[in-house]
């Protein structure tokens, strides 16, 4: 390597150069280099396959792209068919199983991949037989082999789980179906939707929509036109089939006034806002680069847009909000996005629709349109590199009618868009006044939001964009009061109410010991508890003879003891409203503490849980909302569910208790089973004494 | 016996044609004051790569001020003498170009891509940030609060995002490979202005560079450039006399120096014509700026330790660590090709067995760290739906104990050599990636062309090398094993 380097240090003297050199000024950039942008290739086979080629010999590699053209068909009931096909086609072949599709594939360092409209074969040119031997199988010969059928299905089921927590999916969901109800954009996999799909489902998919009229073939690298003419026509040329699918859609809803959705996230401690609505434009049309330009500096990407000065640099109230436009034959769109604190949720709301308003108002500034506009000149030309853009500025022009030198002329088009421009596009396409409004978040921001909707009734979605109805419980015959005293006597074992008050008041002290096994862990843990009228209480964790995690209180104050990753202990006193809600709810049963009269709790009524019937009673203490779940025959409680709100996000935990036996007259529960997010707890009493001397100190950190 | 000796012939045709691609031609030099200089032309697209990286990462980091490395590579876009505070990336913005920088544990990373008549303005760019950037309170401020924004969304906030954390603090007790890039925060907010034009003096210098620029270029262009533009920035400690000068109050400059700086010009401090100043600046040139580096190695783990991490996730997950080889060894590209067998592609070891076949996990992966000095190897997966981490410990340990125990078959061997050939060329395909591979390979190898020879070092391992590594580092005693579980 020695011989690379020529060492200037005699040829050029640093303290000369430094002295004569005038850093102030950037230099100006020198001439703008010619952007040449190859032609492709286009030929056309005998049943209908358009080949676009776009060849580069820079690296030894070849790609070859299918690209179906069937329009979206309504899937309904069925909703997800057309996402499953893309992993399901890779799944085996009458002749492969998928263990040697992905051997064979791996072996030649090739990729295999496929979605609902395409099929993609890449690898290095010396390999192309081989590569494109799989991609054809795949193609004419997918089986769709049951087993496969089931375990992608489940995978699914996976994914939607996590889609269903997710606040992000959550508003794409409500937008799609807000914008485009009765339209395939507008269709959303559901659980059941899934459950729904058949394997025969997929195979008429296949069979219908990977055809070759209307289909192209798009082949990039290193391969020469009379060499992809003749394999275009040994493997493609015989292939047969129908017709592509064409169907006609509505165009989008414009809501008559301003239209609120709101997706209830449970906890949440930000609000995503989408703010979206349709436009009447197509491929093609003449105002798109204007349209660019004006979403661009709007929201389109980087730190100098509206949307980012104001609501970031200025505001502060989030980490980044965005526009973006989005054209299709099937129907367009325009959308403005951003997550943001609750408190500010309405205010955020306001500025984007003042930011809506301003746009289609004013002209914007020369400094804003000129650096916007040499921000997407600059990204044409970079994305240039990639021989993969040309193929696909083709395939552009051909599936959109667009001029042949639609993209040769594209960077002088966008230097002739002026600000009369950007406002005329603005005017006609952004309708301040008939947005949809999509809200995921935390029902306390519901209230100051409902003035933004135009006739101040909103909207209320589930988290798959379906209208969410209210949970309804069934009237109860008993009131709240009756619940819990009846409670009281089932835990006592007493038929009247002074007695089972007696019992409960007769104990002084509790020690309670549990062994608990987080499933899935390698690990049991010792829980202990300890108890002394009328509020003292501590509780410890221990693993493998350590204490994990201690929390106490002594009537009066107390904190908690968590041990960290670094072996030593993180300590919290408890605040001055914690403690005075311990003073309340640390009773020996939190029920006694709902008695005091201090905390208000309601009956929501009866509630079947897995074919039982259940009183449900509600009350909030600090940060948690708790619903507890009485039997309506035996009064136990078998169930409760509390939602906290903490600092990191919701945090829902559902315990229930079963396996109840008496210690000295009162019923426990000596089975408890605790979900906490999706982690599951299993406890199991080992031992119960009632009034014992319990150790002062065990209420001390 | 067909088979095998057919796929016996094929490695033989393979290996003969690796070497035989066309090559990516270079030139470099050093500059005097120690910048070493590496060119690319390729006209292909009108497009270049301005890039420079410093050989400083977060090892080169004092144990009680983690996290500075990173925080420089966004403290230095805030801007310098002659470029605004906010400036810097309107200038590329406005001249149609795009720009980011990267910290790893080893170094720093800075790159500008724009259409090649911007060419100029890159350099300027980047020699205004290694000369004279700022670095004062005021950007420190601004840059410790979007670092921290960073760390929450990307560290905190990301399932399973700790455990590059969690692992190398286990794996590491002597070396600083102890903490990642993204620091200590508490650090962060401790740490002085003095600290961080300390940092900046020690690790920001010339000597402690590669300026590598690839694409649409004219070589003897270029070099004038880099001449106007690097050449006149000072050698050895006289960087820092000037820096010093600039940012320095009178008082402060003297105690420091014990020279007045009245016997600098002050419209040009190299053009003095003080005896003083001349003496000065020459014996600051001539004092060699020293890069602190890391000589401890680290003792080899004596057990296996098993820790619990609970996180915000939904399903849990195993991670198991090992120390692997530092980069560019035999063994290092031995343990590559290892892990391509048990992770690389649909039908690697794992996916076949732990994802598709007992449907154990929902993703399962192995990978190095690709570090200067021995870092980590790691074997992980995510549970599938109630599928407990003893279940997943098993399946990954049943594929690690069946590659130190029977030779990968001759099929798998000959596969990951295939995939290591398609990825080769993948990695050429873009002139930014081109300047940070001559970089790298000069930086950690003193070897720029190795960007030519990278397939070669494949070609002398054997399967028996890869059984022989994966005995050597994947050892059941000497390893982390972490528990990723849903927070309570």
């Amino acid at each position: 390597m020695n011989k690379y380097i020529i060492t200037l240090s005699v040829a050029f003297s640093t303290i000369a150069a430094f002295g004569q050199l005038d850093r102030s000024n950037a230099p100006k950039p020198g001439a703008a280099p010619e952007i040449n942008i190859a032609e492709p290739e286009v030929f056309e086979l005998d049943n209908g396959l358009k080949v676009i080629l776009s060849s580069n010999h820079r690296q030894p590699k070849v790609s070859f792209n299918l690209v179906f053209t069937s329009d979206p068909a309504l899937e309904g009931q069925k909703a997800g068919v057309s996402e499953l096909v893309g992993q399901l086609i890779l799944g085996g072949t009458t002749n492969r199983s998928k263990d040697e599709i992905d051997n064979e594939k791996d072996f030649i360092g090739a990729t295999l991949a496929a979605g609902s409209s395409s099929i993609y074969m890449s690898c290095l040119t010396k390999h192309m037989d081989k590569g494109l031997d799989l991609m054809l199988d795949v193609l004419h010969n997918a089986s769709f082999p049951e087993d496969e059928f089931t375990r992608i299905k489940k995978q699914t089921e996976s994914g939607l789980l996590s889609a269903k927590t997710d606040p992000n999916s959550m508003a794409s969901n409500a937008v799609s179906k807000s914008v485009f109800p009765s339209h395939p954009f507008g269709e959303v996999m559901t659980e059941s939707s899934l459950n729904n799909i058949s394997r025969q489902d997929i195979i008429d998919y296949y069979k219908s929509r990977f055809i070759p009229a209307g289909t192209y073939l798009v082949i990039v690298g290193d391969i020469n036109l009379d060499k992809a003419k003749e394999l275009a026509n040994q493997h493609f040329a015989s292939w047969e089939g129908g017709v592509p699918y064409e169907a006609d859609y509505n165009k989008g809803y414009f809501p008559e006034n301003n239209r609120v959705i709101f997706v209830e996230k449970p906890g949440a401690v930000q609000s995503v806002i989408n703010i979206a609505f349709p436009m009447n434009i197509e491929p093609g049309h003449e105002d798109i680069i204007k349209l660019s330009v004006m979403n661009k500096l709007f929201g389109g990407g980087g730190f100098g847009t509206r949307l980012m000065q104001n609501l970031r640099e200025d505001k502060a109230w989030t980490y980044g909000a965005y526009s973006s436009t989005n054209i299709n034959i099937e129907g367009s769109w325009f959308s403005a996005a951003g997550s943001f604190r609750n408190e500010v949720t309405d205010s955020a709301i306001y500025e984007f629709l003042q930011e809506f308003e301003n746009i289609t108002k004013d002209f914007v500034t020369e400094e804003e349109l000129e650096l916007n506009k040499a921000s997407m000149a600059g990204s044409f030309a970079r994305s240039l590199e990639s021989p993969r853009t040309i193929a696909n500025f083709a395939l552009s022009i051909y599936r959109n009618n667009l001029p042949s030198d639609y993209y040769q002329t594209y960077l002088q088009k966008l230097a002739a868009v002026t600000k009369e421009d950007v406002l005329e596009v603005a005017k006609k396409y952004i309708t301040p006044k008939n947005l949809n409004i999509v809200v995921v978040g935390n029902e306390e921001v519901l209230e100051k939001i409902s003035r933004f909707d135009g006739d101040g009734v909103i909207e209320r979605l589930d988290e798959f964009g379906n209208p969410a109805s209210k949970k309804e419980y069934k009237e109860a015959s008993i009131d709240k009061n009756e619940v819990i005293n009846n409670y009281f006597m089932a835990v006592t074992g007493q038929k009247k109410l002074k007695k089972a008050e007696k019992a409960l008041v007769k104990i002084t002290s509790m020690e309670q010991i549990m062994t608990v096994k987080p499933q899935g862990a390698p690990i049991e843990l010792k829980m202990t508890t300890y108890f002394e009228a009328p509020n003292k209480k501590a509780t410890s964790i221990e693993v493998m003879g350590m204490i994990a995690q201690k929390e106490v209180f002594d009537g009066e104050k107390g904190g908690s003891k968590t041990m960290n990753q670094s072996g030593g202990h993180d300590v919290k006193e408890l605040e001055a409203s914690e403690i005075e809600e311990k003073k309340i709810m640390n009773a020996f049963l939190p029920e006694i503490g709902l008695m005091s009269g201090k905390v208000e709790y309601s009956l929501l009524g009866i509630d079947a849980v897995n074919g039982k019937d259940y009183y449900v009673i509600e009350y909030v203490v600090g940060k948690s909302t708790t619903k507890a779940y009485y039997n309506v025959e035996t009064f136990m409680k078998e169930m409760s569910e509390s939602l906290e709100v903490t600092e990191e996000g919701p945090q829902n935990i559902t315990a229930k208790y079963s396996d109840f036996k008496s210690v000295k007259g009162i019923q426990f529960p000596h089975t408890i089973s605790q979900m906490v997010g999706s982690a599951v707890l299993d406890a199991t009493v080992k031992e119960i004494n009632l009034n014992v001397k319990i150790d002062p100190k065990k209420f001390e950190l | 016996m067909n088979k095998y000796f057919l796929t016996g012939m094929m490695s033989i045709l393979m290996l003969s044609v690796f070497g035989q691609t066309q090559k990516i031609e270079f030139e470099e030099f050093t500059l005097d004051n120690g910048l070493h200089v590496i060119l690319h032309e390729d006209k292909t697209t009108p497009i270049v790569a301005v890039t420079i990286l410093y050989h400083v990462g977060s090892k080169n980091e004092q144990q009680d001020r983690t996290g500075f490395a990173h925080f420089f590579e966004h403290l230095l876009f805030e801007g310098s003498q002659n470029i605004e505070r906010g400036e810097f990336d309107k200038y590329v913005e406005r001249n149609g170009g795009t720009l980011n920088a990267n910290t790893s544990q080893d170094r720093t990373f800075y790159y500008e891509i724009f259409t090649s008549n911007n060419l100029e303005l890159g350099l300027w760019l980047e020699s205004e940030r290694l000369l004279h950037a700022k670095v004062e309170n005021i950007g420190i401020e601004t840059q410790r609060e979007v670092v921290k924004e960073e760390k929450r969304q990307r560290v905190d906030n990301q399932p399973y995002g700790t455990f590059m954390e969690e692992a190398f603090k286990r794996l590491f007790k002597e070396h600083p490979y102890n903490w990642v890039p993204i620091g200590s925060m508490e650090h962060l907010d401790a740490a002085q202005e003095e600290d961080y034009v300390n940092f900046y003096q020690t690790f920001y210098v010339p000597a402690n560079a590669t300026l590598s620029i690839a694409g649409d270029i004219d070589i003897k262009e270029a070099k004038e450039l880099i001449n106007k533009y690097f050449a006149s920035i000072p050698k050895g400690q006289a960087i820092n006399l000037y820096r010093d000068f600039v940012m320095m109050d009178d008082t402060s400059f003297e105690s420091k120096y014990k020279l007045s700086k009245s016997i600098f010009n002050k419209e040009n401090f190299f053009a003095t014509t003080s005896k003083e100043g001349k003496a000065a600046i020459k014996k600051y040139e001539n004092t060699p700026t020293v890069i602190p580096r890391p000589k401890v190695k680290e003792p080899a783990l004596e057990k296996e330790t098993v820790d619990v991490i609970y996180d915000n996730i939904q399903l849990p997950g195993v991670f198991i660590a090992y120390h692997s080889p530092a980069q560019n060894t035999k063994d290092a590209y031995a343990m590559e090709m290892l892990n391509a067998v048990l992770s690389g592609g649909t039908s690697s070891r794992m996916n076949k067995n732990i994802v598709e076949k007992k449907e154990l996990a929902v993703a399962a992966f192995s990978f190095n760290f690709p570090l200067e000095d021995p870092g980590m190897a790691l074997v992980a997966a995510i549970a599938a739906k109630d599928v407990s981490v003893e279940e997943l410990q098993n399946a990954l340990d049943e594929e690690i104990v069946r590659v130190q125990t029977e030779l990968v078959t001759e099929e798998e061997f000959q596969k990951v050599k295939n995939q290591f050939e398609n990825n080769f060329y993948s990695s050429n395909s873009s002139v930014a990636g081109i300047a940070e591979s001559l970089a790298n390979n000069h930086v950690y190898y003193g070897n720029a062309n190795l960007i030519n020879d990278e397939l070669k070092m494949y070609e002398n391992i054997t399967r028996e090398d890869l059984m022989a590594v994966a005995k050597k580092y994947l050892k059941k005693d000497a390893r982390v094993i972490l528990h990723y579980l849903p927070k309570e």
